[in-house]
C-alpha cells in the first residue's frame, strides 16, 4: 500500500509539474550540463585539451543547475549510498536537508570562486539514511559544516595518495615479515614525517589496530572534508552533486548500481556523465594553492615572521605542519583509491593525466633536497581529538560522521586561513584567536601555551596566520 | 565503462507515456545488473579431476570447500565416485590466477573411493575443520589434523558410518551440546526387495553424547526416508530452533514428498505433517539453496529438480507457526527449466544450487549446476549451468552465456566461493564424467586485467568453546538503510558444503556496519568496517579484525 501511494503521489507530481523541454543548443539556454559526457582518457593529453577540460569544469562549478539538468531529487535522499526517500519531497530545495544550492559556487565563492563561504553559506550534513528529512538545526539531525576553500586541493589529494601508499607498503612489509618469521611484528606507521601510530601484524595475516592513530583502519588517508572522510575530489564531486544539487552522477546513481537511470525520480536520466565529473575534478584540482600575502607593511611583515616562529615554538606546527613533500604532481583521474560508485582507475583504459607541475604556481613552490615539491598546507592530513568535556566548542555536535567520533576532526589546513573567516567546522568562530582558544583534546597543551603567551606574542601568531591567504 | 541505457532526451520524450502509464513506463526503465565474466581455468590451476562411476554415482559429485592448511584460503576436497577423492591446497595469490596443488590424502585407499560428497565442519572444536564424507557404503568422519592432514575418526567418535548410499548432509549445534548434531541423507536402498523403486533408505540423525569428546553412538532414524539428495538445518520461522529441510528425489520414492523435520532440543525429531501446514510437494529434489531474498527476515528456498527449479517463500497470508510455502520461481524468473542456449529444448536437470552475490551489487544471485543424469533421452543433454543474476526489481535474468559458464558438461556439486581472495566469488563445478570446472570471476574485465564490480566484505566469525565457527549465526550487514543478511549453515547444495569467509556484496557502500546474531540468539554490537576487506569478528571483542591475504 505504501508503495502504491508513493507511486500515486509521484505520478501526481509528474502530472502536475512536467519538466518542460529546454533546448540546450540555444545560446540563451539556461541549462548547464547539456549532452551526456562520457569519460575521455585523452581529455588532458594536450595543453589545449587540458585547458578546455578545466574551463568546462569551471562552467559546471559556477553554473546554476536547472531542473532540465537534473537539479532536485524528489525521490532520493542526500545519502552517499543511493537511498530512496520514504515519501516524495515537498520542496525542490531545502536549506537544511537539501538540496540546498543549485550551484557549487553558492558555497564556494569567498573571497574568490572555489574558496569558502561565510556562515550563511555553510551546509548541513547528515548521513541521509534514517533522518534524511529535517527542518531544524538541532544537532541531533545534522552537523553544520563551513564550506572549505578548494585552493590547492589537487596537491592535497596527491599527498594523501602518496601517504596512503606508504602506509599500505608498511602494512604489507609487516605482514610479510610476520608470515616469514612466524612472529608478530609491531610496525610503526608514518609518512612524510607524520606518525599514524602503529599496527601489529600477526603471522596469520591478521592486523591489530589498537595503536592506530588518526587514520581509518583501512589505512586510507581521506584528505577532504572537516572530518577527513572523503578520499578524492571525484568522490567529493559525486557526493556533493547529489547532496547539494540533486544532480546524480551516473557512475553512482545510474542503472548499474540502482537499476534505473533516474533514481531520484525527477524525469532526467543519467544526469551527469563521467566526463563532466572529470571536468569538475580537473577544475578543482588545478585551483592555485594559497600563498603568502604580498606587500605587507613592515609592522605586519615583522610580526608575521615572529609569529611563524612562535607558532612553531609553542607546538602548533606539530599538527599544522608547514609543508609536506610531494613526489609527483601528475594528477590521475580517476585516482587509485576510489571504490565502486565512483569511477575507478580499473574501469577505464587509462586515467586522465593532469600535469600539475606544468602550472606556474606549482613551479613556484619550493622543493626539498630530493626535488620533492614542498606543499605548504600547514596540515598533517591526520585526524585528532580536538575537543573534550572542558572545552567542547569544536566538538559541538551529536552525530558521529562516517565512523569518525564527534570530537575528532582532520587537522584544518591553514593555508589561506587569512582569507577564510569565519573559522571552525561550523564557521561559528569569528576570529582566529577564538578558534585557537577553542582547541582542546589532543591540542590542549599547545592551546595552553598559546594562552600563556603575552598578548603581543599572541598577536604575532595572528599576524602570521592572517598573512596566509588565497591569491586573488 | 558504465553505459547509458537511455538518454535524458529520450526520457523527456517518454514523459507523456509516464503520465499515461506510470507503472508500465517504470517497468521499461528496468535494466540489467552487471554481469561478471568468468574464465574456466581448472586445468591451468592444477585441478585435474573427474567424478565417475556407474549408477550409484549418477548422483553426488560434491566438494567441500574450506581451509585445511591454516592460511584462510579455501582449499578443495572433491569427491571422485569410483575414482579417488582428491584434496587440493589453494596456492592462489590474492587477485591472481587460480592455482592449486594436489595434497596426498594419507588415508587408506578404501576410504577415499566411492565418495559422493563432503561437508566441512569443526566437529571436535579444536579450531581445525573436520570433514563429513558421504559415500556409497560407510560414511566417514575425518578429523582435521592441520596442514591438510586428516585421520579417520569413526571409531574415535563412536560414529557408525553405516552401509547406505549417502547423498546428503547437514550439521547444526543444538543448545547445551558440546558437539554438532549431524544428519546424513540417504538415497536408494539397493538391497531392499524391488529396488530401486520405492526403496528409499531412512535418513539418520546423530546427536552427540557427553562432553569429553565427540560420541555419536546415538543414531536416530529419520523415517520415512524418501531418497534424499540434499538437507539443510534452517531456522525457517526464526524461532531460534533450526528444523531439518530435506529435498527428495521422486524418481524412486513412492508416496513421498519434500520434508521438514522439527528437531526440538532434547526431544526426538518429528516430521511436519499436513496438520502442521506442511504441503505436499513432489519434485526430483537435488539441491537446496537458502537466503532471505525479500528482506522479511524469513529465508526463501531454491530447490533444484528436473524441469522447474522451485523457489519457495513463506506464505504471508498463513499463520506464522505454519510452514506454508508459496512457489515464486515463475514470478521471479528462476524456473530455469530448460537450457538457455543451444538447440535442446528438453527440460533441464538441476543439481547444486547456491545464492551468492557474484557481481557485488548487494543482490543475491543464483547459481545452479546443471547436467543430464546420464543419458536420459527426455531431458536436455546439453544443459549448461545457470547464472541467474538478480535485478533491482527482484526478478532474475539468466546470464550464464554472457558470463562464460555455458559449457557442455554434466554439472553436479560445487560451490560459489572467492578462491583468490579478490572479493569476487569464483565457481567450482564438479562434473560427472568430465573435468571439474573452475571459473575465475574476472569482474568486468579479462583474465589479464580483472576489473572489480561492486564493493564487498568477507566476514569470518569466531566464538570460544563449542561451535567455534558460529554455525547457526546470522550476519546482518547494514549499508545505508538496507540490511543484508546471511545465515551461516552447513548443509544444502548438492553433496557440497563450505566454511570460510562469508561473502557479502555491498554495492557502492564504502563502509558497513555488521551485527551478528550468535547461535545462542545473542546479538552483538555493531562492528564498523571498511568495505573491500576481509574481517574477522571474535565474539565479545570491541572491534572487528582485518585479515590480509598474501
Amino acid at each position: 500500500m505504501e508503495k502504491m501511494l508513493a507511486v500515486f503521489f509521484a505520478g501526481v507530481a509528474i502530472v502536475l509539474a512536467p519538466v518542460p523541454v529546454l533546448s540546450a543548443d540555444k545560446p540563451w539556454s539556461e541549462r548547464v550540463i547539456g549532452a551526456y559526457a562520457p569519460f575521455d582518457p585523452t581529455a588532458a593529453d594536450t595543453p589545449e585539451a587540458a585547458k578546455a577540460l578545466i574551463e568546462r569544469g569551471e562552467a559546471l562549478f559556477k553554473g546554476k543547475f536547472v531542473r532540465q539538468d537534473g537539479a532536485g531529487r524528489p525521490d532520493a535522499t542526500q545519502a552517499i549510498v543511493p537511498t530512496k526517500r520514504r515519501r516524495p519531497a515537498l520542496e525542490a530545495f531545502q536549506r537544511l536537508s537539501g538540496p540546498d544550492a543549485n550551484s557549487c559556487a553558492d558555497c564556494h565563492f569567498d573571497p574568490v570562486l572555489g574558496a569558502g563561504a561565510p556562515f550563511s553559506g555553510s551546509a548541513f550534513v547528515s548521513e541521509g539514511f534514517e533522518s534524511a528529512d529535517f527542518d531544524t538545526v538541532d544537532p541531533q539531525f545534522s552537523n553544520q559544516r563551513n564550506s572549505i576553500a578548494l585552493h590547492g586541493v589537487g596537491l592535497v589529494e596527491l599527498l594523501a595518495r602518496e601517504m596512503t601508499a606508504d602506509l599500505h607498503d608498511q602494512r604489507k612489509a609487516a605482514l610479510a615479515k610476520a608470515r616469514e618469521t612466524g612472529e608478530a611484528v609491531i610496525q610503526p606507521l608514518s609518512s612524510k614525517g607524520v606518525s599514524f601510530g602503529s599496527i601489529t601484524a600477526r603471522s596469520d595475516g591478521i592486523v591489530d589496530f589498537a595503536k592506530l592513530d588518526g587514520v581509518d583502519q583501512d589505512l586510507v588517508i581521506r584528505p577532504l572534508s572537516h572530518k577527513g572522510v572523503i578520499v578524492s575530489l571525484r568522490q567529493f564531486a559525486v557526493n556533493a552533486l547529489n547532496t547539494h544539487h540533486g544532480i546524480q552522477a551516473a557512475e553512482r546513481f545510474g542503472a548499474r548500481w540502482t537499476g534505473t537511470a533516474d533514481f531520484d525520480g525527477d524525469e532526467i536520466a543519467d544526469e551527469i556523465g563521467e566526463g563532466d565529473v572529470s571536468a569538475l575534478v580537473a577544475w578543482m584540482a588545478t585551483r592555485e594553492a594559497p600563498g603568502r600575502k604580498a606587500g605587507l607593511p613592515d609592522v605586519w611583515r615583522k610580526a608575521a615572521a615572529a609569529g611563524e616562529k612562535r607558532f612553531a615554538e609553542i607546538g602548533c606546527s606539530q599538527c599544522h605542519v608547514p609543508a609536506l613533500p610531494l613526489e609527483s604532481a601528475i594528477f590521475a583521474d580517476p585516482g587509485p583509491l576510489d571504490t565502486a560508485g565512483t569511477l575507478r582507475e580499473t574501469e577505464v583504459a587509462r586515467p586522465i593525466g593532469l600535469d600539475l607541475e606544468a602550472l606556474e604556481w606549482v613551479k613556484a613552490l619550493p622543493r626539498d633536497e630530493k626535488g620533492r615539491i614542498l606543499v605548504p598546507l600547514f596540515g598533517d592530513l591526520k585526524r585528532h581529538k580536538i575537543s573534550d568535556q572542558r572545552r567542547e566548542r569544536l566538538g559541538n555536535e551529536l552525530l558521529a560522521q562516517r565512523f569518525v567520533e564527534r570530537d575528532v576532526f582532520m587537522t584544518a589546513e591553514l593555508w589561506g586561513v587569512g582569507s577564510t573567516a569565519p573559522y571552525g567546522h561550523r564557521g561559528d568562530l569569528t576570529t582566529l584567536d577564538e578558534v585557537i582558544r577553542a582547541h582542546a583534546g589532543e591540542a590542549t597543551d599547545v592551546r595552553k601555551r598559546y594562552e600563556d603567551l603575552d598578548e603581543e606574542d599572541r598577536q604575532t601568531i595572528i599576524a602570521f596566520l592572517r598573512s596566509l591567504e588565497i591569491t586573488q | 565503462m558504465t553505459s547509458r541505457r537511455f538518454s535524458r532526451e529520450s526520457l523527456l520524450a517518454g514523459t507523456v507515456l509516464l503520465i499515461l502509464t506510470p507503472l508500465a513506463a517504470r517497468a521499461q526503465a528496468q535494466t540489467h545488473a552487471p554481469v561478471p565474466h568468468f574464465a574456466e581455468e581448472a586445468s591451468l590451476a592444477g585441478i585435474d579431476h573427474k567424478y565417475t562411476g556407474p549408477w550409484e554415482f549418477f548422483v553426488g559429485g560434491g566438494a567441500a570447500i574450506f581451509d585445511c592448511s591454516g592460511d584462510r584460503k579455501p582449499d578443495l576436497f572433491i569427491a571422485g565416485g569410483t575414482a579417488r577423492a582428491k584434496l587440493y591446497r589453494n596456492l592462489s595469490s590474492a587477485g591472481g590466477a587460480l592455482k592449486f596443488e594436489e595434497v596426498p590424502l594419507d588415508l587408506p585407499e578404501r576410504l577415499v573411493e566411492k565418495v559422493t560428497g563432503a561437508y566441512p565442519v569443526d566437529i571436535d572444536n579444536d579450531g581445525i575443520k573436520d570433514l563429513a564424507v558421504m559415500r556409497v557404503g560407510e560414511n566417514l568422519l575425518l578429523k582435521g589434523k592441520g596442514d591438510c592432514r586428516f585421520e579417520e575418526a569413526n571409531r574415535a567418535w563412536a560414529f557408525d558410518g553405516g552401509r547406505a548410499w549417502s547423498t546428503g548432509f547437514a550439521a547444526t549445534f543444538e543448545p547445551g551440546k558440546a558437539f554438532p548434531t549431524l544428519a546424513f541423507g540417504n538415497y536408494v536402498d539397493r538391497s531392499a526387495p524391488g529396488a530401486p523403486w520405492g526403496t528409499c533408505h531412512d535418513n539418520v540423525l546423530h546427536r552427540p553424547r557427553g562432553e569429553e569428546g565427540p560420541d555419536y553412538s546415538d543414531a536416530f532414524q529419520l523415517s520415512p526416508g524418501y531418497c534424499s539428495l540434499s538437507m539443510l538445518f534452517t531456522d525457517w520461522n526464526r524461532s531460534g530452533e533450526p528444523a531439518l529441510r530435506i529435498s527428495n528425489d521422486r524418481q524412486y520414492y513412492r508416496g513421498g514428498e519434500e520434508q521438514l523435520w522439527a528437531v526440538p532440543p532434547g526431544r526426538p525429531p518429528r516430521p511436519y505433517r499436513k496438520a502442521d501446514g506442511w504441503q505436499h510437494v513432489k519434485i526430483w529434489g537435488m539441491g537446496i539453496a537458502s537466503t532471505d531474498l525479500d528482506g522479511d527476515g524469513f529465508p526463501e528456498y531454491a530447490l533444484t529438480s528436473m524441469g522447474d527449479t522451485k523457489l519457495q517463500t513463506l506464505d504471508k497470508e498463513s499463520e506464522q507457526e505454519f510452514p506454508i510455502y508459496r512457489d515464486i520461481a515463475f514470478d521471479l524468473g528462476v524456473t530455469a527449466h530448460r537450457p538457455y542456449t543451444g538447440d535442446d529444448s528438453k527440460p533441464s536437470t538441476g543439481w547444486h544450487a547456491e545464492f551468492e552475490d557474484v557481481n557485488n551489487d548487494t543482490l543475491a544471485d543464483l547459481f545452479i549446476a546443471k547436467g543430464n543424469v546420464e543419458a536420459m533421452p527426455d531431458f536436455a543433454s546439453y544443459d549448461p549451468d545457470n547464472l541467474l543474476i538478480q535485478e533491482w526489481d527482484g526478478t532474475f535474468t539468466e546470464r550464464g552465456m554472457e558470463a562464460g559458464i555455458a559449457l557442455k558438461r554434466k554439472g553436479r556439486g560445487g560451490g560459489v566461493v572467492d578462491l583468490n581472495m579478490d572479493g569476487l566469488p569464483d565457481i567450482l563445478v564438479v562434473n560427472r564424467e568430465g573435468p571439474a570446472s573452475l571459473f575465475r570471476n574476472l569482474g568486468g574485465g579479462t583474465a589479464d586485467n580483472p576489473v572489480p564490480l561492486g564493493n564487498w566484505i568477507g566476514v569470518e566469525l569466531h566464538q570460544d568453546g563449542p561451535n567455534r565457527d558460529a554455525i547457526g549465526a546470522q550476519l546482518s550487514v547494514k549499508i545505508g538503510n538496507r540490511t543484508i543478511t546471511r545465515d551461516l549453515q552447513v548443509g544444502g547444495g548438492h553433496a557440497s558444503g563450505q566454511i570460510g569467509f562469508v561473502h557479502v556484496g555491498v554495492g557502492v557502500a564504502e563502509r558497513a556496519q555488521i551485527r551478528v546474531r550468535w547461535p545462542d540468539g545473542d546479538w552483538s554490537h555493531p562492528y564498523r568496517v571498511f568495505t573491500n576487506n576481509f574481517v574477522r569478528i571474535e565474539r565479545g571483542e570491541a572491534d572487528a579484525q582485518y585479515w590480509y591475504p598474501e
